[in-house]
């Protein structure tokens, strides 16, 4: 196994690792980085447990080695939030009863976060879309697309009101 | 192991020549990395001439290294060669979609791979570009040494593009699969149809179905039978009849029967036909 010096970004921050470069992008992240959030479910890119971000899409990080991360921006759900208060999509998984057991939740999230970025007036069919490739065994699917929605719902009248307050300024 | 990123088609090709065959390329990776990451691994994904989708006169250029993603969601593509869309929109799921490459798609070589299918219908061919500089336009059949294997040699040489016509003003394509769910499933079948038409008859037709063979099988006897024919309901019906007839399909104990297989390739053959000529119907009405 040879060791190669790796720099990425994570959640916006600069890191530089000593990893074999044939090593899962979600090992690196559990195992060296402590970055917990990436679940290895199926560990063959089939449940998307280990949803990660990688240069604003979405990945299984299990089917990512990771030498391709180099130079790359990676973001998982600790990276969604400023640390105070909790995301939108966050609040909404909570409050529409989206998370049972909790392991899909991460990559659902992330998933979700990356369909937001591209599209952010999702519709039904396009939320559905969006998580097909996320599994989750307590079957709340209906939830989760809600959580979504509502999410999406919530961050665009948060622009809204953004562009009015600088309107009034 | 050792990782190379490319960051340009000759300095990937320079590598490849350095190893004397020890490096392989390696696109998204995703099927690549549960079979086994190669000892010395030459990335040619982010390589900015791998990944435009271009089109000249009458002719689209695939880049090697454009994602299902980016296939299934370019105008171009979606437009010109509406099954390849279909196609790579049908790939696995989003996440898979977003990291594997049509080259990649062609390279592994699996017997029903959805983009193959497609690219076989639409009638393209491949350009590749091997270590000493030499370039070959190569038809897709010519890729496959047999089941899940490709001729096309990791070690020496690159897919740099796929080449097609676009479908003209009288034509359109169509691309359907079936699957036992609609993601992260593997088809049971899956089949993708060009068609001309002129003065309200099949002047041209390409069905391609899989998995037949170790590459994506043209069904000839079906194509001829169609020609000078009026696309309606009695001639879906033929196709259907017809398409089923002709292929000699193996079963899978995980997948569905020989039987089944058969069957479910003469129903789709007759639903992707139709549905390429309502494309080519949309264009006249519209």
């Amino acid at each position: 196994m040879d060791i190669g010096k790796i720099t990425f970004l994570l959640n916006d921050e600069p890191v530089t690792i000593y990893a074999d470069p044939a090593e899962s992008l979600l090992h690196l992240l559990r195992d060296q980085l402590g970055c917990m959030s990436p679940k290895e479910g199926c560990g063959r890119g089939e449940c998307g447990a280990c949803t990660v971000i990688l240069d604003g899409k979405a990945v299984n990080s299990c089917l990512v080695p990771a030498g391709k991360a180099a130079g790359k921006n990676i973001r998982t759900i600790e990276g969604i939030s400023d640390g105070k208060s909790v995301h939108p999509l966050q609040r909404a998984f909570v409050e529409k009863g989206a998370v049972q057991c909790g392991f899909c939740t991460s990559g659902m999230i992330m998933s979700a976060y990356a369909l937001l970025a591209e599209n952010p007036a999702p519709r039904q069919e396009e939320v559905k879309r969006a998580i097909s490739g996320n599994l989750c065994r307590c079957s709340g699917y209906k939830q989760i697309e809600e959580a979504i929605m509502t999410a999406a719902e919530e961050m665009n009248e948060n622009r809204v009101r953004f562009v009015e307050k600088e309107q009034k300024e | 192991m050792s990782y190379f990123t490319a960051a340009s088609l000759d300095e990937a090709l320079n590598v490849l020549r350095e190893a004397k065959g020890k490096a392989l390329i390696i696109a998204g990776a995703t099927d690549l990395f549960l079979k086994g990451m190669p000892s010395q691994a030459v990335d040619i994904a982010s390589l900015p001439e791998l990944g435009m989708i271009v089109e000249e006169q009458d002719y689209l250029s695939v880049g090697a290294a454009v994602t299902h993603a980016a296939a299934a969601s370019s105008p171009l593509i979606m437009v010109k060669a509406a099954a390849l869309a279909e196609a790579c929109a049908a790939v696995g799921s989003p996440q898979v979609r977003n990291l594997g490459t049509i080259g990649g798609n062609l390279v592994n070589a699996a017997p029903a791979a959805d983009a193959a299918v497609a690219l076989a219908a639409l009638g393209a061919k491949a350009v590749l570009c091997d270590i000493d500089g030499r370039r070959r336009v190569e038809e897709l059949g010519n890729l496959y040494a047999g089941y899940n294997q490709s001729r096309i040699d990791s070690s020496r040489e690159i897919v740099l593009n796929l080449i097609f016509k676009t479908c003209q003003f009288n034509e359109g394509s169509a691309f359907a699969r079936f699957a036992s769910r609609r993601a992260l499933s593997l088809p049971m079948v899956n089949v993708a149809a060009r068609v001309g038409l002129e003065n309200g008859v099949f002047a041209e037709v390409r069905l391609v179905a899989a998995p037949v063979k170790p590459a994506p099988t043209r069904l000839f006897k079906t194509e001829e039978a169609l020609l000078g024919k009026e696309p309606n309901e009695e001639t879906r019906q033929m196709v259907e009849e017809l398409a089923s007839a002709e292929v000699k399909v193996r079963g899978s104990l995980l997948r569905c029967s020989a039987d089944y297989r058969r069957h479910l390739i003469g129903v789709l053959a007759g639903r992707v036909l139709m549905a390429a000529v309502r494309r080519v119907q949309d264009k006249e009405e519209s």
